[in-house]
């Protein structure tokens, strides 16, 4: 819950759109950025962490469906709405495959589009620090089909990184990590977001259960252990952020 | 359809094959001998074709049909040994060749029925020939060359036909796949009309301003949904065109005033004084070297740079040069401009080069392109000038 306004990035080649977008989106209330092609862009989201990005699809140079790819990679937190001529094409298809939340055709529904938005901007953030990149990309999926947004870190200087450009509600840390502990972790979120829920992963129960013992007296909300019973660790989830 | 082409054709292979008017002789010689044996040759034809699915499933109309094309096997056949081997003659045989295209039957049973007449033909020939062996071993050999000549032309109206339908069918395909990508990129324009409509209606703050900018918006995507359209009509419609002899400098003082260029782009004009004039048709002239053009701005913008437009005579043609110093095309997509629904410009749908190129096509010219990514491009319009060869 950030008390200032959500942060959106339009992205259309057509100079008119972005126009129409920005003030439409500006009028009621959201910070907004605009981009007329896939590098521009993504310098924006480099020094950004834009809340939901508005793209087209067809695109001079790169194109929407690259554009989110590379997105996802340097922000997976960004909500992504396609607006787009083309619809009902494949690539329109790929998106969503890639990780693109909704597809829109142009022309577009206004309300449909202002709702979607005002929704993503209220799903809650997770942030998941674990340098095993395959699982983080799992639970991104699971996480962000349930409705959450889904940061990435693997590592406790991109945790750092993480933690200054939102504030999360949930952080869930592995406890074993390349150059710091899950410990550690821990630590800089109290610091840096005392508001957030913390859920402790391991997958070494044995080898890290002092550890976790620790931490959980500490003050970290919960502890799961891989391989994880997903239905629990979804409940977890969810009452973390009922409070919403 | 040019019957004295078609029959020349015949003439020229007549002469290739050695056909002379003593095989003509021999062959109407026959008709006599062959006369009672007509109706046997016919029915066999006809249970032949009976047997075989493939062959079968064009006749359609039952008994009836093939009572008539009995008759008209008939006629065929009669035609075949009459020794008059005229220009009539040629375009009926030519007809039945675009006859087998238009019901739909396969080239190959074309020729495998042809062979079949051939033996009956034939055997009948052996069984009721009541003169010397040498003339009837000749006459057999007029036989064969007739129904050779025969079979030629009735190859070439099938191919002919056939390709006249392949080609009216990819134009359609074409103008179908077009019809598509013009639906799409409409919806561009449209999003900006409806977004500008509705940010007036709901916003709460109107400024004169801002309204100001949104109408010019509306006004300005209208002007650009219309050019979709336009070129869709003009794809679709490209008339045949006017040839008359077209300045090559004239025309593109016209193009570059009906096309205005940004102020970033430096242009420079050399055409020698002895151009000769193209062959063309001034206004669809005009449309190639304006999308030429408008294509090189837009490579070049926002940063600009130069164009050069250059001509030079060639060998009874006229070829223009259009250079920019702009982004370049990639070679993955030098192949695919040419095809009307490519275009690296979201807001083109990539008619402009094919309607270029098929102006330039029916002007009997060339279109070439060089590019080098990063440094620009050459279009070269080749026409054949109007003072003929050089």
């Amino acid at each position: 819950m950030t008390k200032e306004a959500p942060r959106l990035l339009v992205v259309d080649d057509e100079v008119d759109t972005c126009a129409n977008l920005s003030d439409i989106l500006t009028d009621l209330g959201y910070r907004v950025d605009v981009a007329y092609d896939g590098l521009s862009a993504l310098e924006l989201v480099q020094q950004n962490a834009y809340d939901v990005a508005l793209l087209d699809l067809k695109m001079p140079g790169m194109d929407g469906l690259e554009l989110y790819r590379r997105i996802k990679q340097v922000q997976a937190g960004t909500v992504a709405i396609v607006v787009t001529a083309y619809a009902s094409s494949n690539t329109a298809n790929e998106a969503l495959a890639a990780g693109a939340w909704k597809i829109l055709p142009k022309p577009v529904d206004l309300s449909k589009l202002l709702a979607l938005v005002g929704e993503a901007v209220g799903q809650p953030i997770v942030l998941i620090v674990d340098d095993d990149h395959d699982l983080c990309q799992s639970l991104w999926d699971l996480f962000r089909e349930r409705g959450y947004r889904v940061c990435l870190a693997h590592d406790p200087p991109d945790a750092a990184e993480r933690l200054k450009q939102r504030a999360h509600d949930v952080v869930m840390i592995d406890m074993k990590l390349p150059q710091g502990s899950g410990a550690d972790v821990f630590r800089l979120v109290r610091r840096a977001n005392p508001q957030a829920r913390t859920v402790l992963i391991t997958g070494l129960r044995g080898e890290m259960e002092q550890l976790v013992e620790q931490t959980l007296a500490e003050g970290a909300d919960a502890a799961c252990y891989k391989p994880f019973d997903v239905p629990a660790l979804l409940e977890t989830l969810e009452n973390l952020t009922k409070h919403e | 359809m040019p019957w004295d082409k078609v029959y020349r054709l015949y003439s020229e292979l007549q002469q290739y094959v050695g056909w002379t008017e003593d095989d003509a002789r021999r062959v109407g010689a026959i008709s006599v001998l062959i006369e009672p044996h007509v109706a046997a040759l016919i029915d066999d034809f006809y249970a032949e074709i009976d047997r075989h699915p493939q062959a079968r499933k064009v006749i359609t109309g039952g008994a009836e049909q093939i009572a008539r094309l009995k008759q008209t096997l008939r006629g065929w056949l009669h035609d075949l040994v009459s020794g008059r081997y005229d220009q009539d003659y040629v375009s009926r045989r030519w007809r039945v060749g675009f006859r087998h295209v238009e019901i739909g039957l396969a080239q190959v049973f074309t020729n495998a029925a042809l062979s079949r007449l051939r033996r009956g033909l034939l055997q009948t020939l052996d069984g009721v020939w009541n003169g010397d062996f040498a003339e009837l071993l000749a006459t057999r050999q007029s036989l064969n060359l007739l129904l050779d000549l025969d079979l030629a032309i009735i190859e070439n109206a099938y191919q002919t036909e056939f390709r006249l339908r392949q080609q009216r069918s990819d134009r359609l395909a074409t103008i179908g796949q077009v019809a598509g990508g013009v639906a799409h990129e409409l919806r561009n324009p449209l999003n900006v009309v409806q977004t500008s409509i509705y940010y007036l209606m709901h916003t709460p703050t109107p400024n004169p301003e801002k309204v100001r900018q949104h109408l010019e918006r509306i006004e300005r995507q209208i002007g650009l949904a219309d050019r979709v359209i336009a070129a869709l009509s003009d794809f679709a419609r490209l008339p045949v065109p006017e040839l008359k002899p077209v300045s090559a400098p004239e025309t593109m003082k016209e193009v570059l005033e009906l096309n205005p260029l940004p102020e970033q782009i430096a242009v420079a004009l050399d055409f020698p004084a002895d151009l000769p004039p193209m062959l063309g048709d001034a206004r669809q002239l005009q449309i190639v070297f304006s999308n030429l053009i408008r294509n090189a701005r837009d490579a070049m913008l926002p940063k600009g740079g130069s164009l050069t437009i250059t001509a030079e005579p060639m060998d009874g043609e006229v070829a223009v040069m259009i250079a920019d110093t702009g982004v370049g095309i990639p070679p993955e997509s030098l192949e695919r401009i040419m095809e009307p629904l490519y275009s690296t410009k979201a807001r083109g749908i990539g008619l402009g080069l094919a309607i270029t190129r098929s102006i330039i096509d029916k002007h009997g010219g060339r279109l070439q392109v060089a590019s080098e990514q990063g440094v620009g491009s050459r279009f070269t319009v080749s026409l054949p000038s109007a003072g003929g060869a050089k």
